[in-house]
């Protein structure tokens, strides 16, 4: 652990020259790019996810550690297969149709890519032919719906019948979220599962994709 | 006493150079960066650029030259009547008059007999409608919350049906379409005795969200706005950044911002509509830098929507803004110390049409009943304040105190009851100023609970025909009303 400690410093303080640095001279010294990411950068990560849930971070700092997190990633890009550079998963995310919020959403995206995930955002206002399309275009196991109106909210019940129409249900998880959807809305429109915050959808996403 | 429409002007957070800092910032921004817009505002674009607005069709940019803002505000009247449905409720918005009174749409509702949050329904609208009736400090019925219990496609006209149903005071609201706006107006005209009395005197106003900030048009909002325009119904030109989210984390840089905006909606009104009555409705919030969730309750609140009112009064539109929010979850002594101090700021800076200032809690998300009567009382010492230490003979008192002379009391003088209603706010009864021992006696509750008695008290009272049976036949034959 301790090994990591200044690496992940630098990434918990979103010093993004310093960890770029850091990466660099691990990978100099013969340290293998999948260590770098699975032991070093994504544990700090899921620290910095707890401390945003916890609301004991700032989420613009949150935002620098995600994008030094990037940062870091591209540098280790060309050393790691696919595999092992979207270990987590693929995801699709959106908001739902009628519905132009985004922040929330925004932030969910950031934190499961900083997870590890690869991540499609289809934005705001979108149909439920576009999630069915992107995720089977895309082959993703997760699909995330967005919606902070009551009156969006039925979308995401037609988006998730829009996938079993396209027999798409049965390969991909949904995961729904935003101010008004409770586990329990969710849980009447069968979705398989919902998180009240970025940090804990991600971790979610997590336990629902292995 | 009355509360409504004292002048407020008194509490001025900008000086005279830092309001003009601020307009010369929004028109550079206008004419420099401007705003960017989604498909369905082709009618816009062309309406703008004959008017000398340049459209980068390629960027999706509109950019507004100085001269065309300038003579386009100076077209938006700088009075805006909005009615109510009895002598008493009319409300004379411009200059520094101020009116406060609910807002939102929230989604939950504190519940009166558990005391915990569940969703808001379609008799909430209206039975909150008739508490607000009742409350003389509140000066507007602002629908606060949203009828979860009903089909989306059902909201617009039932939300406006029960809101006049519960009130004569002045109601506003949001539209989800232009068709609903329609249908809408329709059902008022009814009430009103025709679309030209309606238009006369419209008791209706609408919230237009029409800004996504930063700098961007709402297809579908601008398009009802400019609906709205056409048929003379003010509008309320919503536009909510949050500081450090949708506008820059400084203060100075969210009003700027917000004035672009503002500067931009008012244009867009009067090239569609020259004169049509709008609202400056710029509302400046911070966002919650811990979760990036709206926060509502700081005090920075306060002292921004004073200082929109200002940017509103120097270009001489009236102003819809925001106060009273809180982050509490329930009506406790947060959410009274965050309601007192923005309400009181906004009301002292002047806004001329206030809304969220009753029954709000949980950051836009929930309201309760007993808010509302905690808020009534809020409200009314906050417009005490604004008519300052009332000073002349008669109040300076000297004679009075010469007759009672040294030694006596002034309990018994004529002076004493001739101002023993007209100088101190009265209080609607829900602030505890009894003994301890009168006040065990009856229970020793705090606040949420006697606010809780005094809504029972008053929604047990026999209901007000604000829409006479003859008319609410004609009104449920033609739309499918749920109430
Ligand atoms: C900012 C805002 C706007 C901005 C949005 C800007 C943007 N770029 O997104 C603007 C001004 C455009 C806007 C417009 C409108 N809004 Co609005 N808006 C808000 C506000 C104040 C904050 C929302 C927000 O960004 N929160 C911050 C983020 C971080 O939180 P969040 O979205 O909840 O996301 C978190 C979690 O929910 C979760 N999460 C989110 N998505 C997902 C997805 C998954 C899969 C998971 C697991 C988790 C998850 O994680 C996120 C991060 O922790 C809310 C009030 C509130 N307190 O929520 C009203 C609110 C949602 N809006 C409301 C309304 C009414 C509107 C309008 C209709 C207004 C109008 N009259 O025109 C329009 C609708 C436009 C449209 N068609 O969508 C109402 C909704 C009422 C209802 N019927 O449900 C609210 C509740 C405000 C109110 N009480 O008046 N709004």
């Amino acid at each position: 652990m301790s090994e990591w400690a200044p690496l992940q410093q630098a990434l918990i303080s979103g010093n993004e020259e310093e960890l770029c640095r850091l990466v660099r001279q691990a990978l100099d010294q013969g340290t293998s790019a999948k260590d770098i990411l699975n032991q070093a950068l994504t544990p700090a990560m899921d620290v910095v996810g707890e401390r945003m849930e916890n609301e004991d971070m700032f989420i613009p700092e949150v935002l620098m550690a995600a994008k030094a997190m990037s940062a870091a990633v591209e540098i280790l890009k060309p050393f790691l297969t696919a595999d092992e550079l979207n270990a987590a998963g693929k995801v699709v995310i959106g908001t739902v149709k009628g519905d132009l919020h985004d922040i929330g959403k925004n932030l969910v995206a950031m934190m499961m890519e900083s997870a590890g995930f690869e991540v499609k955002d289809l934005g705001v206002d979108v149909a439920p032919e576009a999630f069915v399309a992107a995720a089977r275009d895309n082959g993703a196991q997760l699909v995330c719906l967005s919606a902070l109106l009551t009156t969006t909210m039925p979308m995401m019940q037609e988006t998730i019948a829009a996938l079993e129409a396209e027999g798409l249900r049965h390969k991909v998880k949904v995961m729904v979220g935003g101010a008004p959807v409770t586990q329990d809305f969710a849980a009447s429109i069968h979705a398989d599962g919902y998180a009240p915050d970025a940090g804990s959808a991600a971790k979610l996403a997590k336990t629902l994709v292995q | 006493m009355k509360s409504k429409g004292r002048r407020g002007g008194i509490y001025r957070p900008l000086s005279q150079d830092q309001i003009e800092t601020i307009h010369h910032a929004a028109l550079t921004l206008l004419e420099k960066v401007g705003f960017t817009y989604e498909s369905g505002l082709e009618d816009l674009l062309e309406m703008l650029e004959q008017a000398g607005a340049a459209v980068d069709r390629d960027r999706a940019r509109v950019t507004f030259p100085r001269s065309l803002v300038e003579t386009q505000i100076a077209k938006a009247p700088g009075r805006v009547i909005l009615y109510g449905r009895s002598e008493d409720s009319h409300l004379d918005l411009q200059d520094h008059q101020v009116h406060l009174g609910t807002g939102g749409a929230a989604i939950k509702i504190v519940d009166p007999e558990t005391g915990t949050a569940r969703p808001s329904t379609l008799q909430d609208i209206y039975q909150l409608a008739r508490l607000v009736d009742r409350l003389d400090n509140i000066h507007f019925y602002l629908r606060p919350c949203i009828p979860t219990d009903i089909p989306e496609a059902a909201y617009d006209v039932n939300v406006f049906y029960a809101c006049f149903k519960g009130t004569r005071k002045h109601v506003m609201a949001g539209v989800n379409t232009e068709e609903t706006l329609h249908d809408v107006l329709e059902m008022a005209a009814i009430l009103a005795g025709g679309l030209d009395a309606l238009k006369a005197r419209p008791f209706l106003s609408i919230i237009t969200s029409f800004a996504i900030s930063p700098l961007k048009f709402c297809t579908q909002s601008t398009r009802i706005m400019r609906e709205a325009n056409r048929h003379h119904i003010p509008v309320a030109l919503s536009c909510a950044p949050m500081a450090g989210s949708t506008s820059p984390i400084t203060m100075a840089g969210t009003l700027a911002q917000i004035h672009a905006e503002q500067l931009a909606g008012i244009t867009v009104c009067q090239l569609t509509q020259p004169g049509a009555p709008v609202l400056y409705g710029g509302i400046p919030g911070m966002a919650n830098l811990r979760t990036m969730g709206y926060l509502g309750g700081a005090v920075e609140c306060g002292m921004m929507n004073a200082a929109i009112h200002q940017m509103a009064a120097h270009v001489g539109v009236p102003n819809y803004n925001s106060a009273g929010l809180s982050d509490s979850k329930i009506p406790d002594a947060q959410a009274g110390w965050e309601k007192a101090l923005t309400i009181v700021l906004a009301a002292m800076g002047g806004s001329n049409y206030v809304h969220h200032a009753a029954g709000m809690l949980e950051s836009m998300l929930a309201v309760a009943y007993e808010q509302f009567v905690i808020d009534d009382e809020i409200i009314g010492m906050a417009c005490r304040v604004l008519d300052g230490i009332p000073l002349d003979a008669e109040r300076l008192a000297l004679e009075v105190i010469e007759s009672v002379g040294p030694g006596g009391n002034f309990m018994t003088s004529p002076h004493t009851l001739a101002h023993l209603h007209d100088e101190y706010y009265e209080g609607n009864g829900i602030s505890d100023r009894k003994s301890r021992s009168k006040w065990e006696k009856e229970g020793a509750s705090g606040t949420w609970g006697r606010a809780r008695r005094m809504v029972e008290r008053l929604l047990s009272e026999d209901e007000s025909p604000y829409i006479p049976g003859s008319l609410d036949g004609q009104i449920r034959k033609r739309f499918d009303i749920l109430l």
